[in-house]
């Protein structure tokens, strides 16, 4: 029996890259992650998802050898880590890449020295090198880059940048630390593919962490971590499995009292362009919809869609069950701005530096009380389109209206009608909460007592009430947000322009923040413009641009240009096959060059009709996989973004070819 | 250790120095600066001291008495006044350092064989300045009033002037100094101001070049890979010593050529010395970078440890062996006060390390032991 025993724990170790117990991280009285057990699997790309702050940082950085911790043992390969020494150990069979964009590497160092000073350090032979490198560069496609300077590289390519420099002494292991935080959704497709693709040639294992729930399907096994501790861990599909419901979307009449009616039975609501996203603690998706349609009574339902949650629903409804309560919204005053009609009326706007067209002719129309999205890569000109409506950069050509003057001459008319919030939050954050209110007010020349009414409503839908003599600096991201949010409303502006306000956010907040946007666009009439990173989000709003180059590319609902690409490019199919990972490479070899790894299944563009499945069929057949499903997917918003990027991506290549 | 790997640190260090054109220029440009403005700013030369005399004898004895400080070089005559106050007033603003004095009956007086006293105001706001104009006054004083008795004694005991000066100064000094024989502060200054710059400038670009690893993150490329420790360390100080040891060449050619202070020495030894001691004030540099985290800690911190000592207990402004006790103990215990004594030991006495083998092997004991620190203070898997 003994020996039984022992056998299997050998063998048990011997197929593990990475085994913790009990491990614990403290900061000195601030407790990162709190007695840990995961084991990672030789071989497979393991997952940490969890908001900022859950502990992910600490558990890599300590699994790489470059941070200490007290509590628990933690093996990596054979090693058992608990020195300086014993972390020495294991460090060339181990590849970290730090979280930030390319804040490991050396700005003004090229692409090419980056590259050989990581190699030298971990004294690759020359020979290799040379092989290594331009295998890698060509599979990253930055080939043509090699001279360029580090810091003059777009954000994925920095990114991939990154994983070229923590590849190229061949580790066993790569640690990657939040890889696409920070990176649009084509370049975190693109990482993603090649990632798989690296693991699938040369067959290493990778730990994975991300603050985007929907990537927690690229990985084929995950923890879901949260405030230091595991909440769930498995296969995504298990993960899934956290809290059990089902996810209603409904297009209803008369959305916003339908969502007051509903919101007094079910917690986890949100308004989702015209329509209303219902969480209903009932896996069962037939008894769910009968609930629901309890509940709205006599409202007229248009269409009724039920769907497994995605992760991130999940997440939100475990921790509602854990109790976790969000405090009530104050009320909106109803219709504040009486203004119809156009809010924001931009006509042929150009903007340029030197020799480079930042903004290309953009040409959109937003009418007042909706909430318009701005789409696209970063460097696509967002941020400066925003910086032209505001009135803070003059446009080189064309012209525009905002909130009824004219964006040329009236900059300060303008600025007094308008709400801004950057990335950045604006805030002062060694001054406390109630002290930025005071001075925004101050900004905007309010009068004393029409500050004494706006101080508490702002209190209030920040939910810092208790935190008025706090420092700014030292609230969570997701109150900082609000509290910008808040002050950025302090005069009741009737236009409200957030550039990325959500980076960094966890989901509950952001969650909340835009329950707070729907409410000012619906009750109060606001006019919203926000740009994102987040694709889900994009699908709040109630219109889109997507902007490339500079120029706008697709301007619609989310609705009407999800039904655009499908007319174009045909369906989205979802193949589950038992090699998934050889499986894509095969797809990808032949006509089928988007197809992405999406945990154990791929996802790809194909009319969704007889020949597409023969033709997928045959392919894999012949590679000797076998195919275990085929099924239609109804699109993301995601998809739609990075299939006209690529499009236009494409025809740039061709007119420059 | 593993001299690839060190060379590679060294060769993308020395890239990162040469494309960053800033810190490049600031790294030469910074220390030649600051000897120019030192050279021609910090004399320690008390001359041209402005200066009035008050004569309120108006006699032809007064006269010729004023006349001794008039035609001084020390002193910058502004002229005779009758006004005290207004003497006094000008005092205060800077116009002038000093006055004197002579009181009526001053002729009268020393005819009659009674004493004659003369006052003398200065302003005393530095110290150092006051005392040697203090120093002048009295030696123009005693020459004349000794040269007053004598043509007296002639006069009365019918010998010769000379005979009398002779009688009245049985013991006469006579001076003669070395290594300095004019006296000039900037030939001794020049030299002790490579000790302060090269005290200075080192550890400010190590603890820099360190410290900005630390606060992008690239910090963690190297926790992370097998470099070890030292072979980091080594390699990433390399670059800022060899800087060092070329801005010390620039230094020694602005202190010979520029401000004409001699040379005597062997310039190799002076070489090898200052590369131990560019060695020494890095490793200050690579101490404080271990310990802090941003650049701005690390500047503050490295000001604190190098300028203070630097100009207190290196012997530039006040010799060693004048310090108080505790003082002297903490000069001892410092750098600086060797490499000074290797300085004024090489330009101005022509000695080489036969003489001074003592203050370089306790430099190369400092510096060996500053990068033990450092290296034990280091970790590539730290605590937070």
């Amino acid at each position: 029996m003994a020996s039984d025993d022992d056998k299997s724990e050998a063998t048990e170790s011997g197929s593990l890259a990475v085994s913790a117990r009990g491990f614990s991280k403290h900061y000195g009285k601030q407790t990162a992650v709190n007695r840990v057990d995961l084991d990672i699997r030789k071989g497979e790309i393991y997952g940490l998802i969890g908001p900022d702050g859950s502990g992910k940082s600490s558990f890599m950085k300590a699994v790489a050898g470059v941070l200490s911790f007290e509590e628990g043992t933690l093996q990596v390969f054979d090693t058992v880590v608990d020195s300086e020494a014993s972390a020495e150990l294991i460090k060339q069979r181990i590849g970290f890449m730090p979280q930030g964009l390319g804040l490991n590497m050396y700005p003004d160092l090229s692409v090419e020295e980056n590259i050989d000073f990581f190699a030298r350090l971990r004294l690759v032979p020359d020979q290799s090198l040379t092989e290594r490198k331009s295998r890698l560069l060509a599979m990253t496609r930055l080939e043509a880059f090699r001279d360029r300077p580090m810091k003059n590289l777009s954000g994925g390519m920095k990114q991939k940048l990154g994983l070229v420099c923590t590849l190229i002494h061949e580790p066993e292991l790569i640690i990657l630390d939040e890889p696409t935080t920070g990176v649009d959704p084509v370049s975190r497709r693109d990482f993603w593919s090649i990632l798989a693709r690296l693991l699938r040639e040369q067959g290493i294992t990778a730990l994975v962490s991300t603050a985007y729930m929907d990537e927690a399907t690229r990985f084929q096994r995950a923890a879901l971590m949260y405030q230091g501790k595991v909440l769930a861990e498995g296969e995504p599909d298990v993960i899934g499995n956290l809290a059990q419901g089902t996810m209603i979307t409904i297009d209803v009449e008369d959305q916003t009292k339908a969502l007051a009616l509903l919101s007094e039975q079910f917690e986890q609501i949100e308004a989702v362009g015209s329509r209303l996203r219902v969480w209903v603690d009932e896996p069962d998706e037939a008894a769910a919809e009968i609930q629901l349609r309890n509940a709205l009574g006599g409202f007229v339902v248009h269409h009724v869609e039920c769907d497994t949650p995605g992760l991130e629903d999940v997440f939100v409804a475990k921790l509602r069950q854990e109790g976790h309560v969000v405090a009530e919204l104050p009320a909106f005053e109803a219709g504040t701005s009486s203004a119809s009609g156009v809010a924001i009326e931009a006509h042929e706007l150009s903007k340029c530096f030197d020799d480079f067209t930042a903004v290309d002719k953009i040409s959109f129309t937003v009418p007042q009380g909706e909430i318009f999205g701005l789409l696209g890569a970063n460097g696509a000109g967002k941020t400066t389109a925003i910086k032209m409506l505001t009135g803070i950069q003059l446009p080189t050509s064309g012209e525009g209206q905002v909130a009824g003057a004219n964006m040329s001459t009236a900059a300060q008319l303008i600025k007094q009608r308008i709400g801004y919030m950057s990335q950045a939050f604006s805030l002062y954050l060694d001054l406390s909460v109630s002290e930025n209110i005071k001075l925004f007010a101050g900004v905007y020349g309010l009068d004393p007592s029409m500050r004494r009414e706006r101080s508490p409503w702002i209190i209030e839908l920040a939910g810092l009430q208790g935190y008025e003599k706090d420092l700014a600096g030292s609230l969570p991201m997701g109150l900082r947000q609000r509290l910008a949010l808040g002050c950025a409303l302090v005069h009741k502006p009737q236009i409200l322009f957030l550039d990325e306000p959500t980076s960094g956010v966890d989901p509950l907040g952001r969650r909340r923040f835009w329950e707070i946007l729907f409410n000012l666009a619906r009750v109060q009439n606001v006019t919203i413009l926000v740009t994102t990173h987040y694709m889900s989000e994009a699908e709040h709003c109630d219109h889109l641009a997507l902007m490339y180059a500079g120029k706008v590319v697709a301007d619609d609902t989310p609705d009407n240009m999800k039904s655009a690409v499908t007319a174009e490019a045909g369906g989205l199919l979802e193949v589950s096959v038992d090699n998934p990972i050889n499986a894509v490479g095969v797809l990808e070899e032949s006509d089928y060059k988007g197809a992405a790894l999406f945990g154990r299944k791929i996802h790809l563009w194909a009319p969704d009709d007889e020949s597409s499945r023969n033709r997928i069929q045959s392919l894999l057949a012949e590679a000797g996989i076998a195919v275990l499903g085929i099924r239609s997917r109804s699109l993301s918003m995601e998809d739609v973004f990075v299939y006209r990027v690529l499009q236009q991506e494409k025809a740039r290549e061709q007119s420059a070819a | 250790m593993n001299l690839y790997r060190i060379q590679a640190v060294i060769s993308k260090e020395w890239r990162e120095i040469v494309r960053d054109r800033l810190f490049l220029s600031l790294a030469f440009v910074v220390p030649a600066m600051l000897m120019l403005l030192f050279g021609f700013g910090l004399s320690l030369d008390v001359e041209n001291i402005p200066f009035a005399i008050v004569d309120r004898d108006g006699t032809q004895l007064s006269r010729d008495y004023a006349s001794r400080y008039t035609s001084s070089r020390y002193f910058d005559f502004q002229g005779y006044s009758q006004d005290e106050a207004l003497l006094s007033e000008k005092l205060s603003t800077n116009e002038l350092r000093a006055y004197i004095v002579i009181p009526e009956d001053f002729e009268k007086n020393l005819l009659a064989g009674k004493p004659a006293s003369v006052q003398s105001i200065l302003d005393g706001t530095f110290p150092a300045r006051a005392t040697t104009s203090k120093g002048y006054i009295t030696a123009i004083n005693t020459a004349y009033s000794s040269e007053l008795l004598a043509s007296y004694l002639s006069r009365t005991r019918g010998v010769s002037t000379a005979e009398a000066t002779a009688a009245l100064s049985p013991v006469s000094v006579s001076v003669r100094y070395l290594y300095n024989q004019s006296l000039l502060s900037t030939w001794s200054i020049a030299p002790k101001l490579i000790m302060v710059i090269l005290m200075v400038s080192p550890p400010f670009l190590t603890a820099l070049g360190v410290v900005r690893e630390k606060e992008r993150g690239s910090i963690y490329n190297i926790y992370a890979s097998t470099v070890s420790r030292g072979e980091f360390l080594i390699g990433k100080i390399t670059p800022y010593v060899l800087m060092s040891v070329v801005n010390s060449i620039i230094l020694w050619l602005l202190a010979t050529f520029l401000f004409g202070a001699p040379f005597k020495g062997d310039f190799l030894f002076f070489l090898l010395a200052t590369a131990i001691y560019v060695m020494c004030t890095t490793g200050i540099g690579l101490v404080i970078s271990v310990l802090v985290e941003t650049q701005v800690a690390a500047m503050v911190v490295t000001a604190i440890a190098t300028v203070v000592p630097a100009a207190l207990y290196s012997g530039v402004l006040v010799p060693i062996p004048s310090l108080s006790g505790q003082a002297q103990v903490i000069a001892h215990a410092l750098p600086a006060m060797y490499y000074t004594n290797i300085l004024t030991g090489t330009f101005l006495k022509g000695i080489g390390l036969a003489d001074l083998w003592q203050d370089v092997l306790i430099l190369t004991i400092y510096a060996a032991g500053l990068f033990l620190v450092g290296y034990g203070l280091f970790s590539k898997r730290p605590r937070s």
